[in-house]
């Protein structure tokens, strides 16, 4: 059975980080997406590492490899007449649009959704700049990273008493990613039905907001900010990452970096925890009986936490917690997450050549679902810049190598 | 013709993570009927998560449950009877989507299994959201966000560089429930869109830890490239990327991605001398020598509001953002223009503004409809209406407490 979109394709303006993840999707589920890249300016992702041996170079960026699988890649300079030409015709053979520049910036180039549903008129197309293609500040830029603060997310976030900080990602762009990849899915299943394309204006910052939804409510119930309060939450304690034994198991760790998460979500599950800890006495401890009690005195209650894992191994604490029924895993690491025997017997991780030799086989994270009927699966690494043009410009625009080749003189293929 | 992106779904959502809760609301939003199954007693565990106005708990007035539910209707099944089972099984008879976070051992139990769902209606998509996914030695784990954030690698990669002894941090909120909701919801309208084509259902497993772990930007690809490990607050390759404090007390987030924002903020810099040593040559050089760079841009920052700053830095086109408070969103001129916050009247919690739409579709609109139902509130409308159970069956179920 072929993926869910088999026969879809998506003509994929998109850059950086936020739109890729959201084509990332639709390729993930069968789709043909065509990403049009150009030389003149090199996807920002390109340009960062890591790269094999760490050396720079556009092709070899694991950081494009990884959120660019699957995908057809062209080399198109859209900024030229000419080019843009080519991107309507391929437009014109798509069912999707998707780009992420600032907002108006697709309108300027003539590929706005008004041009667009000209040569393609039941078009899905969705925009998805940082602030919405509306509004007093719709221009500005933005990037993924700067989503975390501008959204509130970051005054949210953080050790008590410290600055406000990141949560150690760009975290708003595959979220935006994601809520782009529904909403154009929402918009195809309409169209299906309806024959009716549509223009999607998204927002960065305001799928951000979108899932720090509580805490809005919490500041137009009570009109106050929620303090920053580290691992802490109030309907659980403990609820913490406690330190670990050191260990030099892993070469490049601080060899004391080692840590694990606990939570008790229940009172059933704090005496278990007692239980596993060997102090089943302190289960009815007065002061950390009822969660209220955890509560009040989770300073000491961390402590003693910590006391009992500051002498053991973190996976050895997770695999105790767990057998008695505690929620506790380690946070891992990257090299842990590559190595962990879960995700891997579940053949979570994509292994496909890539066509840089440099490159070749590495071990990029895969997508986190399974369809029992219509499987999904990456089908090809990431492409090299221009890595399709003789497959879109010839075979599906029918051009003649002479015209291809005439084309990249003129640095429109390019 | 309908006009809502999702008329004529219906989806039938359980569960006790949020994850389920937030799929069905963004389908929920566009116009699909969701029916939410809650618990008799205490209902959906977000009921008793709070915010609460006034720090009160209230079964009505969760925060968190309220922003997660509206546009759906309610109903109360015990799920551990097998006469609540039965009824069940013949709302998802009606029914186009089954979205639940229950995790796979208490989905067993609760008999959610997709082999029967299947026999009961072929064409019923079945999403089950799981902190580890339906197979694999983990797949019975405890979880919870906290959990499944570091399971998924993002704990570790999360806390202030320079301070290791400062332990690995998770997001605000239940992010791991959020990002396995959307991805739940997108996998969903996948399969849904399949079905226009084949005419069948399928069953569609999601990891919430695989959910964390494919969203971890570069740093998860630093090991298998370079066999370097991830650090706290995750690599950061280029500067500056970081925050400051202004001269008002707010926090400004400083960037610049592309060379030419690092060219423009020099500008405005008035080329302080320090631009120009070859420490800061390029974004580069200026992340490995950040620590001796810092302290000098952090002078000239704090010589300016962050407003001030703000518009001076995005009138130059280089992307600073402010680190907004709750307040300044919701008294942003910006997001006020775009309609972002939406009022919305609960019966019993007030009249609320809350989050809105992430997007806005310009044929078929994202909507409020209703407020989150009341625990309950649709059972007799559902069992009654829909299902054509008899005032006198539905008591007695009610007596018996299946309802």
């Amino acid at each position: 059975m072929p993926g869910p979109l088999e026969g879809i394709r998506v003509a994929d303006f998109t850059w950086v980080w936020a739109g890729p993840s959201c084509t990332l999707q639709l390729a993930h589920m069968g789709a043909e997406v065509i990403r049009m890249e150009s030389r003149r300016r090199i996807c920002v992702l390109r340009m960062l590492p890591p790269w094999p041996g760490g050396q720079p170079n556009p092709n070899r960026s694991g950081y494009f490899n990884q959120y660019n699988q699957g995908k057809r890649g062209i080399t198109l300079d859209i900024s030229k007449p000419e080019g843009r030409e080519i991107a309507r015709r391929i437009v014109a053979i798509s069912d999707v649009a998707a780009e992420n520049f600032a907002g108006g910036v697709i309108d300027r180039l003539g590929l706005g959704y008004e041009e667009l549903r000209q040569v393609k008129p039941d078009l899905v197309m969705i925009s998805m700049s940082g602030y919405g293609q509306t509004g007093p500040e719709s221009p500005y830029v933005s990037y993924g990273p700067a989503q975390v603060p501008l959204s509130g997310m970051s005054q949210l976030t953080g050790y008590r008493g410290w600055p406000p900080m990141h949560v150690g990602m760009s975290y708003g762009d595959p979220n935006a990613g994601l809520h782009a990849a529904f909403a154009v899915l929402a918009a195809l299943y309409y169209r299906q039905r309806t024959g009716k394309g549509q223009y999607i204006d998204m927002s960065q910052w305001e799928s951000t907001m979108a899932v720090i939804g509580d805490g809005i409510m919490h500041y137009t119930m009570n009109g106050e900010h929620p303090e920053r309060n580290g691992n802490r939450v109030p309907e659980m304690a403990p609820h913490g990452v406690f330190r670990c034994a050191p260990a030099a198991t892993l070469p490049g760790y601080p060899e004391d970096d080692r840590w694990v998460s606990i939570a008790c979500g229940s009172d059933a599950e704090w005496r278990a925890f007692c239980g596993v800890m060997g102090r089943a006495e302190m289960a009815d401890d007065p002061r950390f009986r009822t969660l209220a009690g955890r509560k009040t005195s989770e300073d000491a209650l961390e402590e003693i936490v910590a006391a009992w894992t500051i002498t053991r191994d973190p996976f050895e604490v997770m695999e105790l917690c767990q057998a008695a029924g505690v929620a506790a895993f380690p946070p891992q690491s990257n090299r842990e997450l590559a190595e962990d025997p879960h995700l891997n017997a579940r053949g979570f991780f994509v292994e496909k050549p890539h066509a840089d030799p440099e490159v070749g086989v590495r071990k990029h994270a895969g997508m986190p679902w399974r369809m029992s009927d219509t499987p999904c699966e990456v089908w090809r690494a990431a492409p090299v810049m221009g890595q399709d043009n003789d497959y879109v410009f010839g075979e599906l625009l029918g051009m003649s190598s002479q015209q291809v080749a005439e084309l990249t003189e003129r640095q429109v293929i390019y | 013709m309908p006009d809502r992106a999702l008329e004529g779904l219906t989806v039938v959502e359980c569960g006790v993570a949020g994850a389920a809760a937030y799929g069905a609301k963004l389908m929920a939003d566009l116009g699909a009927d969701v029916i939410k199954v809650e618990a008799p007693g205490g209902g959906d565990p977000s009921r008793a998560l709070g915010p609460f106005p006034g720090g009160r708990p209230h079964p009505e007035k969760s925060g968190a449950f309220l922003y997660l539910n509206c546009n759906k209707q309610g109903v109360t099944l015990d799920l551990g009877r097998p006469r609540a089972q039965e009824l069940l099984m013949r709302l998802l008879g009606r029914a186009d989507v089954l979205i639940h976070d229950f995790p796979p051992r208490q989905a067993g139990a609760l008999g959610l299994v997709y082999d029967r769902i299947r026999e009961a209606n072929p064409r019923l998509v079945m999403t089950s959201i799981s902190p580890f996914g339906q197979d694999g030695p983990h797949r019975d784990f405890m979880a919870y966000d906290l959990t499944v954030a570091s399971a998924g690698g993002w704990t570790w990669i999360n806390g202030w560089p320079g301070h290791p002894e400062m332990p690995p941090l998770k997001a605000y909120g239940r992010q791991t429930a959020y990002q396995s909701g959307v991805t739940a919801a997108m996998a969903t309208m996948g399969a849904l869109f399949a079905r226009l084509r084949t005419g069948r259902g399928q069953h569609i497993d999601v990891s919430a830890q695989e959910c964390i772990a494919s969203i971890l930007e570069m740093t998860y690809t630093y090991w298998p490239y370079m066999e370097t490990m991830a650090v706290r607050w995750g690599q950061r390759p280029l500067q500056p990327v970081d925050f400051f404090q202004c001269k008002d007390g707010g926090w400004v987030f400083a960037l610049c991605i592309e060379e030419h924002q690092w060219q423009a903020l020099v500008e405005l810099m008035e080329t302080p001398e320090w631009t120009t040593w070859e420490v800061a040559a390029n974004r580069f050089v200026r992340a490995s020598n950040w620590d001796a760079l810092r302290p000098f841009m952090e002078e000239w920052v704090s010589q300016w509001t962050v407003d001030e700053l703000y518009r001076a830095a995005q009138a130059r086109r280089i992307p600073f953002a402010p680190a907004s408070t709750l307040a300044d969103l919701l008294h942003s001129p910006h997001l006020q223009a775009r309609g972002f916050f939406v009022e919305v009247a609960y019966p019993q919690a007030g009249t609320l503004k809350q989050a809105g739409a992430p997007y806005k579709l310009g044929g078929t609109p994202w909507e409020i409809r209703a407020p989150a139902p009341a625990l309950g509130q649709h059972s007799q409308a559902v069992f009654g209406g829909l299902l054509g159970l008899s005032a006198a069956e539905l008591a007695a179920l009610r007596e018996e407490g299946v309802v």
